[in-house]
C-alpha cells in the first residue's frame, strides 16, 4: 500500500502537487470525475508519463498557498478518487438492473395494447405452476378458515 | 513563456483547440504544436502571473471540454 508522500510530489516553487495514480487501479472515468471537482479550486493538468500510471498536477490558484496546503489538497483528491471509483464500480455492478428497470418502464409508459399486441398476445387456459403456493389466498394456504373458503369458492363456482 | 502537454489519450484535440481559442485574447501569444502522444500549447502573456493563470485556464478548460465530452 502506497502513502500520500510516496506517489505526491510538492514543488514549492511551482506552486503545485503532483500525483501518480495507478491506472488499472483507477478508471479514467474516476480520474476524469476527480479531477472534474476540482476546476474551481486549482489549476488541474492530467499527462501519462507511462501505460500503467496518470500523473495530475494540482497547482494553487492564485496568491501563495498556506503551509501545507499543498498537500492537503493532494490529500483530498485522493480521497475524491476513490469515491469516484468506487461510485463508478456500483454504476458498472447495477448496471444490468438498471437497463432492465428503465426498459420496462419504458414500455409501460408505452401505453396500453393495442388490439394487434392482444391477438398476438397467448390466453391459455392451463392454470400455471404455483408450487410455493403465492397465488392461494391465506385461508386456502393455512387452512385455519379452510372450510369457510371451500364453500366460498363453491359459491364462487355457481 | 509556459509549455502545457496535453496527452493524446486523455484529452480531445478540439477540447484543446477551444481552450486555447477561448482563452487567446488574454495572452499575447499562444503557439500550438504536435508530437506523437502529446498536443502543445506555448503560452505567453504580459507577465509571468498572468502567463501562469492563462496556462492555468486553458488546461481547466480543455479538461472540463474533454470531461463533458466523454461522459
Amino acid at each position: 500500500m502506497s502513502s500520500l508522500s510516496e506517489v505526491a510530489s510538492v514543488d514549492a516553487a511551482q506552486r503545485s502537487v503532483a500525483l501518480t495514480v495507478d491506472a488499472s487501479l483507477y478508471p479514467l472515468g474516476a480520474i476524469y470525475g476527480a479531477a472534474y471537482v476540482f476546476l474551481d479550486r486549482c489549476y488541474v493538468l492530467l499527462d501519462k508519463p507511462d501505460a500503467a500510471h496518470v500523473r495530475v498536477t494540482l497547482s494553487w490558484k492564485k496568491g501563495e498557498p498556506p503551509e501545507g496546503a499543498l498537500v492537503a489538497l493532494a490529500g483530498e483528491f485522493a480521497n475524491e478518487l476513490l469515491s469516484c471509483a468506487w461510485r463508478a464500480k456500483i454504476a458498472e455492478e447495477s448496471r444490468a438492473v438498471i437497463e432492465s428497470t428503465t426498459a420496462r418502464a419504458l414500455s409501460g409508459a408505452m401505453g396500453a395494447p393495442s388490439l394487434d399486441d392482444l391477438e398476438k398476445f397467448e390466453f391459455g387456459d392451463e392454470a400455471f405452476e404455483d408450487p410455493l403456493g403465492i397465488a392461494m389466498s391465506w385461508e386456502e394456504k393455512y387452512g385455519k378458515n379452510k372450510k369457510a373458503a371451500e364453500e366460498k369458492k363453491e359459491e364462487a363456482g355457481k | 513563456m509556459i509549455e502545457l502537454r496535453f496527452h493524446r489519450d486523455l484529452y480531445r484535440g478540439e477540447s484543446v483547440d477551444a481552450a486555447a481559442k477561448a482563452l487567446a485574447p488574454y495572452a499575447t501569444a499562444i503557439d500550438r504544436a504536435e508530437e506523437p502522444a502529446h498536443w502543445i500549447l506555448r503560452v505567453a502573456a504580459s507577465n509571468p502571473e498572468r502567463e501562469r493563470r492563462v496556462a492555468g485556464e486553458i488546461a481547466n478548460r480543455a479538461l472540463g471540454i474533454t470531461v463533458r465530452g466523454a461522459g
